[in-house]
């Protein structure tokens, strides 16, 4: 049972930015599933604070440290609060991220206020992050990054500008990080997740189901948490700078084999 | 998700060129977490042969079942005999893994038409021909996991390199192709990229590992555990999300060449 007991991971620490719901709290719970303790770190207290009470029904540690990852200020601030109560850092997982500043406009129509708080909350927010952390692992002999992406950050969506941006600056921030700090036993690695409605209704609707995705449905929230434990597991230990795209087959052949994607409609101009 | 979300009893897996040092890794890795397995040459030469013997006897003695069978798996009905027999004696086919690969470089210049179909037959043709021969067991259980390795030059140029560069690159557009075809019937199909791996074909050449070496981001060559664990966590139930793709597992390589 060797292999499997690679893909455990019992006394390590990882942070999870924007572990308060969603795709974070997934990954936050998949982690401890495996063993891990868990930094849940996200601006809502009280979303924080129900992903540690599923941590700890886990039998895993899970600190929530309210922060807001666009400050390099807070950001640094949570990671000496990790290191002085858990004493270390293995993972980092960056999750932080929305699509939502500026979209659905063109690209004439996008505030400077709207594209960089777009870039704090998707790719300066892993800089400080990463700037923070690193440190730690280097002193600890190593440690694993783990860069959450879209299918936006490969494929550009319509009206989707800062997002596109940003998530394909993730990826090759990631490559970056990998080829620098390979020789130190530091992986940086990407998850692509495609579209994962979370059971919102609204959600599964717009996406129609996912009826257009080659695989004929959405993602699940129980097939991201065992990417992100392969990913902090030593089993992944030669991956760097990759990644693991969970889209159901849409990249492999664009979306038109089976079907139309829902276009957004423009927001604040007429065409 | 439960802490053996990975585990694989009560699955059945065939791999297709368990001669070579990672396909047996593959084969082993996949039977620690608890498939049974079949281990297959590509080619019928004794060498093979005894390879897969080898690799067999230490999926026994993981305590699973399964079977060697010599074969070249460039013929058509010798696979498709193969993989009745694997769903005669295990009851199912879950999970392929191609593992076959011959190296081959040459000017292109020099390189002879049947040297170019023989390096396409071995490296690219048994990938179709067992993905196929598999996809018809695997539809029938509504589920199933192809999983083809494939090398750092299936997406970059080598100078003589062609044919390989050609057969491999063609193997992950196989991929991607054949997991939008089977996407509705459970069937994903998935590349490895294995970077520089301690064992395989070109490593042979000990001048050419230490130049390698140098330019490898991690500094070590891959061990064929390291691609193993990947097949273990592409034939796991927790990947029906993840088709057409190619997971790279080459030390860095990528991010500089």
């Amino acid at each position: 049972m060797r292999i499997l007991d690679t893909l455990k991971l019992e006394g390590k620490v990882i942070i999870v930015t924007g572990a308060g719901r969603g795709l974070g709290r997934a990954m936050a719970l998949a982690l401890a599933d495996a063993g891990a303790d868990i930094v849940a770190a996200a601006r809502t207290q009280a979303q924080i604070d129900e992903t540690a009470t599923l941590v700890y029904e886990q039998g895993r540690r899970c600190h929530a440290i309210a922060t807001d990852v666009t400050s390099s200020a807070s950001v640094n601030a949570m990671v000496e609060t990790v290191i002085r109560e858990f004493g270390r850092i293995d993972v980092l997982v960056n999750n932080a991220g929305g699509a939502s500043s500026g979209w659905q406009k063109p690209v004439e129509a996008i505030t400077d206020e709207q594209w960089r708080g777009g870039m704090d909350l998707n790719i300066n927010s892993a800089f400080y992050c990463c700037r923070a952390v690193i440190p730690h692992m280097l002193s600890q002999g190593g440690g694993k990054i783990i860069n959450v992406t879209s299918g936006v950050g490969v494929r550009p969506m319509k009206y989707n500008y800062m997002y596109a941006t940003a998530k394909a600056g993730m990826i090759n921030f990631t490559r970056a990080l990998a080829f620098n700090y390979a020789d130190r036993n530091i992986q940086a690695n990407l998850i692509l997740p495609g579209i994962f409605p979370h059971e919102d209704p609204a959600m599964m609707q717009f996406w129609q189901g996912g009826k257009y995705i080659p695989v004929g449905r959405v993602g699940k929230d129980e097939e991201l948490g065992p990417a992100c434990v392969f990913l902090a597991s030593e089993a992944s230990n030669y991956m760097n700078g990759e990644m693991i795209a969970l889209e159901g087959g849409g990249l492999a052949g664009g979306e038109v084999p089976t079907g139309f994607a829902p276009i957004f409609p423009l927001q604040g101009a007429d065409r | 998700m439960s802490s053996n979300a990975f585990a694989l009893g009560g699955k059945s897996a065939l791999v297709v060129g368990a001669n070579n040092v990672v396909g047996c890794a593959v084969a082993t890795a996949l039977a620690e977490a608890g498939a049974d397995v079949v281990v297959a040459t590509s080619t019928p030469s004794a060498q093979e042969e005894a390879a897969v013997q080898l690799c067999i006897s230490q999926v026994h003695a993981l305590g699973r079942k399964g079977f060697a069978h010599t074969l070249d798996a460039t013929n058509e009905r010798e696979v498709g005999e193969l993989v009745q027999r694997t769903v005669a004696e295990l009851g199912r086919l879950d999970i392929l893994v191609n593992a076959q690969d011959r190296a081959f470089a040459k000017p292109t210049a020099e390189t002879t038409l049947h040297e170019w179909r023989r390096v396409l037959d071995v490296n690219l043709t048994i990938p179709y021909l067992t993905c196929r021969a598999a996809a018809g067991a695997m539809q029938a259980q509504g589920a199933g996991r192809i999983i083809n390795i494939v090398s750092l030059l299936g997406e970059r140029g080598m100078a003589n390199g062609a044919a390989y560069c050609a057969a491999q690159g063609g193997v992950l557009n196989l991929t991607r192709a054949v997991a939008l075809e089977w996407a509705r019937s459970g069937i994903t199909v998935n590349a490895i990229g294995a970077g520089w791996t301690e064992g395989m074909g070109f490593m042979a050449n000990e001048a050419l590992q230490q130049q390698l070496l140098r330019y490898i981001p991690s500094r070590r060559l891959a061990q064929p555990e390291d691609i193993a664990a990947t097949a273990v966590y592409l034939a796991s139930d927790m990947t029906g999300f993840v088709t057409g793709q190619v997971i790279w597992v080459d030390g860095g390589m990528r991010t500089r060449l």
